[in-house]
């Protein structure tokens, strides 16, 4: 399965919500159905950059056809590093309906983030530890590895 | 817990500072055993005044106040004040830092509430700042019958640092 990688520029360079917007650019047009879906967890979403998680660990989208989307963020003096790989998708993944998220989170958080995003199908938190892993759907669960190679290109 | 030291870049002082502080105020809210809701569901109206009233520097102070419902005749319970000093680094040039340590010392001294206790941020403004939609005017509660203890400097970067303090009941 081919995955596509991005990085984007985190505090200092953006507040966690700004980076949350770019990132938020990235996945679907402004306006879109997609969009006001990632605009809805933009709180807790920039809580999880704010706390770095994004960076040890992807946040990984799953989009109805084509490419899996794995993007982390880049903090502190590399932050201004990652501007130039900002570079926008073939596709956006949240363009089409059907599509989901796992966002990176740390043991200490992910009770209470799971909580909120409740009431947000689709989007769900995983522990970090977990990995760039997330839960095949039935119909796919065939054997497969991340390409780290690709996920290191820009 | 370690403490992370960025190298300086003047212009991403407010950004840095703003998010941190936020992010520590978080880490006090966690740790003093009160719920994460409220912060959590208005981060970005709280990180965006922060962020523009510190690069305006109308800045004076970011406090977590901590109050009792129904508790008489003062329902205060204790308070967190990150106080900002923009002459920190007189020349401007000190690196982006964060120290959680500073964070973690003043949640184990400070103890926990009580989990009906609720909270709020207030911010201390000097004249002339500019409105952003999503704050009111406000004042804050009476500290008295407090003592206020300072912890240090717990995040800075630029010319500017973010004093931690809080208040206990006095001779707790």
């Amino acid at each position: 399965m081919n995955a596509v990688a991005r990085t984007v520029a985190a505090v200092p360079v953006r507040t966690s919500v700004k980076t949350w917007e770019a990132i938020t650019g990235l996945l679907a047009p402004a306006g879109s159905p997609g969009r006001l879906r990632l605009d809805a967890v933009t709180n807790i979403a920039a809580i999880l950059i704010t706390a770095e998680y994004t960076s040890q660990a992807p946040i990984v989208v799953m989009p109805t056809s084509g490419p899996r989307v794995r993007i982390r963020t880049v903090h502190g003096p590399d932050a201004a590093d990652a501007l130039p790989g900002e570079i926008p998708l073939p596709a956006s993944p949240c363009a089409e309906p059907g599509w989901s998220m796992s966002l990176p989170c740390g043991i200490d958080d992910i009770d209470e983030i799971r909580g909120a995003l409740r009431g947000h199908p689709g989007i769900e938190a995983r522990d970090l530890t977990d990995g760039a892993f997330v839960d095949e759907p039935a119909a796919e669960a065939v054997a497969w590895s991340v390409n780290y190679d690709e996920l290191e290109t820009p | 817990m370690t403490t992370a030291v960025y190298v300086n870049t003047t212009t991403y002082a407010a950004t840095h500072v703003a998010t941190n502080m936020l992010g520590s105020i978080r880490s006090i809210i966690k740790g003093s055993g009160l719920s994460p809701d409220l912060i959590r569901d208005q981060w970005a109206t709280l990180e965006n005044g922060i962020e523009t009233w510190l690069a305006s520097r109308h800045l004076k102070a970011v406090t977590l106040e901590v109050f009792d419902p129904g508790k008489r005749p003062s329902d205060f319970a204790g308070r967190f004040d990150f106080t900002i000093d923009y002459g920190y680094y007189p020349g401007g040039d000190g690196d982006l830092w964060l120290d959680p340590d500073t964070v973690a010392y003043t949640v184990r001294k400070n103890g926990s509430y009580p989990g009906r206790c609720r909270y709020r941020i207030v911010i201390d403004c000097a004249p002339g700042y500019p409105p952003i939609p999503g704050w009111a005017d406000t004042t804050y509660r009476s500290t008295e019958g407090f003592t206020r203890h300072t912890v240090g400097t717990a995040l800075g970067g630029g010319s500017l640092g973010a004093g931690l303090s809080y208040y206990t009941r006095s001779g707790k």
